[in-house]
């Protein structure tokens, strides 16, 4: 699903060069979950950006479902993301002035869904997720278990083929932490690709293998059994 | 999508409710204050066009220019022109003369003052003022025959069926009869002629003064003529067939100047012509007299422009200002896939639905305040689509122009964040920018502009009222003794009442003094041989005297002297200096002969410092009091001892009640029919001086809500600051600082701007103030004052805030 060679990601400032990826290459089956693990400043978060599409890398090659997407611009990355990626982030980024199915409704709407299937949709993925009692909630009246759900159900709605996870339980005890993995197990067990960021050695035992990081580069693969 | 863009933008709304409150109420304030002057603007720009031929409708006026002369006309028409056009030029089909005239009017054994309008018959061919009763064809057919209004049908019957009902008008000596012969609709507020009782012109032709200018082509008897072109015509665009046309009836025109001794001063030549001036022109051309200048309807067009853009620009500066809290969404948003214009869609509704509803507040409050702006701009304005029907159309595109220029900027700017910057916080948004500021920089510019205006043009109404004008208009009551036998009654009025205490002097005049009063003028050939006009004023013996006006050489006019009553006239200087080309001591003894030379020569017995018979925009103009031998005076002025002066109007309106019953006591004092000359101006100044206090509240409350901006953005700022051990005051100071500083930089630039506009408004005055520096420094000084406070309220919340509850929110 996603082969990426010697990838190039530099951030500049007037006085210094930080090299954020330096000629990575790694690959990711459809199906797979993958943890990708390292120190803060290992360009763990900047591989993510890529991979998701927000951000673009200075070299290297990316094959998103063997499309070279290395070089789209904006417009066209944000129609390919639209339609198969959905993010988790480690503070949740649900938008406040929007109620829990709302937020879940977000990406339908972007991607043109008519009205009653939307509902259909939200409906549905808010009640695997158990969330459904409040719907009608806003985001700051809810746990950070609950908005971490909440948060699943909307990168899940539109069933996208990967979703990228950023720490997603970095912002919560290990009970509600616990209930995210198991929700992202559950879906990478229906098929859904899944590329985790992680500190937690415990959460990343979840997946199927660990990509270690350091500076970069990859250093490491941990295949899980 | 468009119902999540609402419904976001309403929950936005309300969350964030101050300001909110302060943009609504802002931008509301804007626009009930653009859509009154708009109103004002549309009503001025309509004048006359319901006229169903309004395209081929002119009047006739007088046009000079030369030399040394700005170019100008006037309506005032000779009584024999209009006829003359309708002979020699085919093109015209209609030709109409209005002449207006003060009457009394009996009706119900009720008298009244009014004034009667006395029009050729084809009037209500060429004009469009449709009868409820009666009708066009028949109502002016016999001269005893008169139309009244529906108001006046009204106010003198209670039923606006008036038709057959004899109405008594006197305009000479006695009460005749008219039969009213149609009610004619109210003529509208934007109607340049108007008439409260229309009556044919045949009723007047014998009248000796007609007749006697129906021959003299050079006289002139408060006439107006308008003349209705055949289809195709293009008369009023062939000034050669006007010019011939001149040439034919006014010889005299090319007359070469004498050349005599005494041309020492080269006078320049003027040139006198016939123009056809559109009807629709009449009201806005400050060319012709009595027409408006339209630079001050675009002036305040402008000045509701610029209330309106501190408005706008307050929307801005908030939106920019709050976008750090709304980062994060457009972050998300951007994420889940939403396109760049998806979000500027977004923004921009949530700028119209707060336009919308400003614009509904707005149009309420305009609405609301509509009878005060009548007052203020001295009109009968109605927000009436039927009449202004660009107005509905106007105030939509107001709605959407405010939408646009209130939310493009905050769109484009909050749209433009890259999704992965903003969700790392690494964009810092919000408070001020470099935009930000400027916009807050030109509210101020604007503010401290209009208000140094209004205070200069306060400074110069005061200077005109308080100055010297030549006399004492102070305790002069003036009262209308037009419609009654005055040359009788005037003698037996002043015995009865001179003698008694709180009456100073009493005495009277043919020609009365202040605004709205007429002038009479003779022609007079000056030194160098050209015809100048004076004007006259025939009076009693003691008109001077009652006036305080002062002679400089020669002596008053004497009651013994029997020459007196028979050619001895009192010139001012200027007459001296313009007219004679001498000086005052010289021109005693001389005699005089008008440039007709119809009337008897006049002999000089005393020379009258200048006095300020018109406003102070012009200098004063030449000048003649003579003594008639019969007095027939239309205005009666008793000077009063100062104090109250119910007393003495007690007893002048008994003294006038058992004299003349049959007419109404009607006064006015002198200095307020001075003060009037200054209505235009005080109008200006209540205008500059409300858009000037509207627009300082409006920035200081756009101010208001980025200093909060500022206060919450710096939140931990402030917090770290704090522990490390700053005041409040240090505090206070760190965020007023920055503000400071942009009203100065506004204050620089709109002193030197409010300097310029104002010194090429007082070039109008003939006597003006010189404009003083700290004009510009209390006005800056309040700016300061106004923007210190407002931003101190907020600063001072945030110094006494718990540092450590700021800490933790971070």
């Amino acid at each position: 699903m996603i082969k990426i060679r010697d990838l190039e990601k530099i951030y500049r400032t007037e006085e210094v060069e930080t090299v954020a990826l330096n000629k990575i290459s790694i690959d990711v089956k459809e199906g797979e979950f993958v943890a990708i693990m390292g120190p803060s400043g290992c360009g763990k978060s900047t591989l993510l950006n890529i991979l998701g599409l927000l951000d673009d890398p200075d070299n290297g090659s990316f094959l998103f479902n063997n499309i070279e997407v290395a070089h789209f611009n904006e417009r066209k990355r944000a129609e390919l993301r639209k339609h198969n990626i959905g993010f988790v982030f480690q503070s949740f980024n649900l938008i406040d002035e929007l109620t829990v199915f709302e937020n879940v409704e977000l990406p339908l709407i972007y991607t043109g869904v008519k009205s009653g299937e939307r509902k259909k949709r939200v409906e549905e993925v808010l009640d695997k997720m158990q969330i459904m009692h409040r719907r009608n909630h806003y985001p700051q009246q809810l746990s950070g278990g609950q908005q971490q759900r909440v948060a699943v159900a909307r990168a899940v709605v539109n069933n996208p083929k990967l979703i990228l996870a950023d720490e997603p339980t970095g912002n919560l005890d290990s009970s509600n932490g616990n209930e995210v993995m198991t929700l992202l197990t559950d879906l990478n067990e229906q098929g859904t690709t899944i590329i985790m960021v992680t500190h937690s050695e415990h959460d990343a035992r979840y997946s199927h293998r660990i990509i270690r990081m350091l500076d970069g580069q990859t250093v490491l693969e941990n295949i899980m059994v | 999508m468009i119902k999540h863009y609402i419904k976001v933008a309403f929950r936005n709304l309300a969350q964030q409710k101050v300001l909110t409150g302060i943009n609504t109420f802002g931008l509301s304030v804007g626009i009930a204050c653009f859509s009154l002057f708009l109103l004002y603007a549309v009503h001025e720009f309509s004048y006359d066009r319901f006229h169903t031929n309004a395209d081929r409708i002119y009047r006739i006026v007088e046009w000079w220019q030369g030399e040394g002369r700005e170019p100008g006309g006037a309506g005032g028409a000779y009584t024999p022109v209009a006829e003359a056009m309708k002979r020699d030029f085919p093109d015209v089909e209609y030709a109409v003369r209005l002449k207006g005239a003060g009457c009394l009017m009996k009706a119900d054994n009720k008298v009244f003052h009014t004034s009667i309008t006395y029009a050729d018959t084809p009037f209500f061919h060429v004009f469009t003022f449709p009868l409820v009763y009666g009708s066009t064809r028949t109502a002016l057919q016999h001269p005893n025959q008169v139309v009244v209004t529906k108001e006046k049908a009204l106010q003198l019957y209670g039923t606006v069926n008036a038709v057959g009902r004899i109405l008594q008008i006197k305009t000479d000596s006695a009460f005749e009869p008219y039969t009213i012969s149609g009610v004619a609709e109210n003529i509208p507020a934007n109607s340049s002629v108007k008439f409260d009782l229309l009556c044919s012109f045949e009723r007047i032709i014998n009248h000796p003064e007609v007749q006697q200018s129906n021959k003299d082509w050079y006289m002139t008897i408060g006439m107006e003529a308008f003349v209705q072109l055949k289809p195709g015509s293009r008369l009023a665009y062939e000034q050669n067939r006007l010019d011939l046309f001149r040439k034919k009836y006014y010889p005299e025109d090319q007359r070469p100047r004498k050349k005599g001794r005494k041309a020492i001063k080269k006078e320049p030549e003027i040139q006198t012509s016939f123009r056809l001036q559109p009807i629709r022109d009449i009201h806005t051309n400050p060319q012709i007299e009595g027409g408006i200048d339209p630079k001050n309807i675009w002036l305040l067009i402008t000045i509701a422009g610029a209330v309106l853009l501190i408005a706008c620009i307050n929307f801005t500066t908030l939106a920019i200002g709050r976008s750090a809290g709304r980062a994060k969404e457009i972050g998300v948003r951007k994420v889940m896939g939403s396109r760049r214009a998806q979000l500027i869609g977004q923004f921009l509704a949530e700028s119209l639905l707060l336009s919308v509803a400003s614009a509904i507040t707005g149009l309420i409050l305009a609405y609301t305040l509509l009878p005060l702006f009548n007052q203020l701009a001295d009109r009968k304005l109605s927000f009436s689509p039927s009449r202004f029907p660009e107005l509905p159309w106007l105030l939509m595109g107001l709605i959407i122009l405010v939408a646009l220029l209130a939310g493009s900027y905050p769109a484009l700017v909050l749209s433009s964040f890259k999704p992965i910057e903003v969700l790392k916080q690494k964009i810092r948004v919000g408070g001020a920018n470099l935009f930000t500021r400027s916009l807050v920089t030109l509210q101020f510019v604007l503010s401290i502009g209009l208000i140094i205006s209004t205070i200069i043009i306060l400074q110069q109404l005061s200077y005109i009222r308080s100055k010297n004008i030549g006399f004492n208009k102070e305790n002069v009551v003036m009262i209308n003794a037009e419609g009654i036998d005055s040359k009788k009654i005037y003698p037996l009025f002043k015995e009865a009442i001179q003698s008694h205490t709180g009456i100073v002097s009493v005495t009277a005049s043919e020609m009365g003094l202040g605004s709205g009063e007429g002038q009479m003028g003779w022609g007079f050939t000056d030194y160098l041989g050209k015809v100048k006009g004076v004007i006259a004023y025939p009076g009693d013996y003691n008109f001077l005297n009652t006036m305080s006006m002062q002679l400089v050489a020669g002596r008053n006019f004497d009651p013994a002297i029997a020459s007196d009553s028979m050619g001895a006239v009192i010139v001012n200087e200027a007459m001296v200096q313009q007219i004679l080309g001498t000086t005052n001591e010289k021109s005693l003894g001389k005699q005089i002969k008008n440039a007709k030379g119809d009337a008897a020569p006049k002999t000089i017995i005393g020379v009258s410092r200048n006095f300020n018979f018109e406003d102070l925009t012009h200098t004063v103009r030449p000048q003649m009091f003579y003594r008639p031998a019969i007095l027939q005076p239309s205005r009666i002025f008793v000077r009063l001892q100062a104090g109250d002066p119910r007393r003495q109007l007690a007893l002048l309106d008994a003294s006038w009640k058992k004299l003349v019953p049959d007419a109404p006591f009607e006064y006015h004092f002198l200095d307020e029919k001075f003060d009037n000359f200054y209505k235009n101006e005080k109008r200006w100044s209540a205008i500059a001086g409300w858009a000037g206090g509207i627009s300082i509240f409006l920035a200081c409350l756009g101010l208001f809500g980025l200093a909060a901006l500022a206060a919450v953005n710096r939140t931990k700022e402030i917090g770290i600051r704090k522990v490390m051990g700053a005041t409040v005051t240090n505090v206070v100071a760190l965020l007023s600082k920055e503000f400071i500083k942009l009203i100065a930089i506004a204050l620089v630039i709109a002193s030197p701007l409010a300097w310029y506009v104002m010194h090429d408004w007082l070039q109008a005055y003939a006597w003006r103030i010189n404009i003083t520096w700290w004009v510009f420094a209390v006005t800056g000084l309040f700016a300061l004052f106004v923007a210190v406070t407002t931003v101190s309220v907020q600063a001072v919340k945030a110094a006494l805030s718990n540092p450590v509850k700021a800490l933790r929110t971070e």
